[in-house]
């Protein structure tokens, strides 16, 4: 049975993808920042950061996840659920 | 004080023609141009050429019933096919003065026009894309601009404020970036400031408004982002450089 994956580890995907993906700071990216608000995302910044996680991650986001995601800590908490 | 009020009915005038000329050609004129056999590219091309003429003498009333007067530089530049065309948004009327200046193209507006009975019959027959599609509206645009047609975006989504510049949307480097092609920018000033977001139609300036539309050399996606960057990063990296562009522009007036 394969070892449960910890929300930091988790969090450091989340993290690696955003800094890979939109040149962010690591200081930018904790559990509250704010998607829209803090990262400026948007629909299109929400599908790159849903397939590059997809690869890493094999989560799979629906468009209905991405509306409903606000901080990255709603993308953790979606990722370790259907871990 | 009586040129103002004249002024003030000479603006009302031209909206009331505008929407009266809007529902004609919604109703009336652009389904039976559409109607004529052709392509679905030939018939919106049609459907471009009649509400750029539209909007051209509706430009040309509002300048004889002295509500503005307008200079336009380099508008040769922007009759060049296939090209995407960005602009800020200061006034109500920035996308009639553009399209009127563009022998073609493609327009992407916000969703309401879609359901503006002013606006919808235009809209629709002409091929303009609503602003709301996402990824889906990236790729139509880069489609349309690798098949040869212009595009005409507004990256603040919406007209300035009095205060300030609004931020950017990135449809348009992510467009430019997508199909290859530079961004054309075009500066739009109005002195005194008017018709802008939360200003009424009928707060008409002390003086005549005065517009100046200045067509400007085009940004190459390349020079502004490195050649290995993600897609995210690059289209932050030249939307950010494309309204630093405007901030510079914004803060030398114009002739």
């Amino acid at each position: 049975m394969a070892a449960k994956v910890s929300q930091s580890e988790i969090l450091g995907w989340v993290v690696e993808v955003f800094q890979k993906e939109f040149d962010f700071g690591g200081d930018e990216l904790q559990l509250d920042t704010h998607l829209i608000d803090d990262l400026d995302l948007d629909s299109i910044d929400a599908i790159d950061m849903a397939v590059r996680l997809e690869e890493r991650t094999s989560v799979t986001f629906s468009d209905e996840d991405l509306k409903n995601l606000r901080t990255i800590r709603d993308v953790v908490d979606l990722i370790d659920g259907r871990l | 004080m009586i040129a103002r009020a004249s002024r003030v009915a000479s603006t009302g005038i031209s909206f009331a023609v505008f929407g009266i000329a809007g529902l004609i050609l919604s109703l009336l004129v652009l389904p039976f141009v559409r109607s004529w056999p052709g392509t679905a590219r030939e018939r919106e091309f049609r459907c471009q050429h009649v509400v750029r003429h539209t909007f051209r003498h509706f430009i040309r009333m509002m300048v004889a019933l002295r509500v503005l007067d307008v200079e336009v530089r380099a508008e040769e530049q922007l009759r060049q096919p296939g090209q995407l065309v960005v602009a800020n948004h200061p006034t109500l009327l920035d996308v009639v003065f553009l399209v009127s200046l563009m022998p073609q193209a493609d327009c992407v507006v916000k969703r309401e026009a879609f359901s503006n009975p002013f606006m919808r019959g235009i809209v629709r027959s002409t091929g303009y894309l609503p602003n709301d599609l996402g990824g889906a509206l990236i790729s139509a645009g880069a489609q349309r601009l690798r098949a040869g047609r212009s595009l005409l975006i507004f990256p603040e989504g919406t007209r300035s404020s009095l205060s300030a510049l609004g931020p950017f949307r990135r449809g348009a480097a992510h467009m430019a970036l997508e199909s290859g092609r530079p961004l054309r920018p075009v500066v739009i000033r109005c002195e005194p400031p008017s018709l802008m977001r939360g200003q009424k139609w009928y707060d008409v300036p002390e003086r005549r408004m005065h517009f100046s539309i200045e067509c400007c050399e085009e940004i190459d996606p390349g020079d502004v982002v490195g050649a290995t960057e993600n897609r995210g990063a690059a289209a932050r990296k030249l939307s950010a450089a494309l309204r630093d562009f405007y901030e510079k522009k914004l803060q030398t007036p114009g002739h």
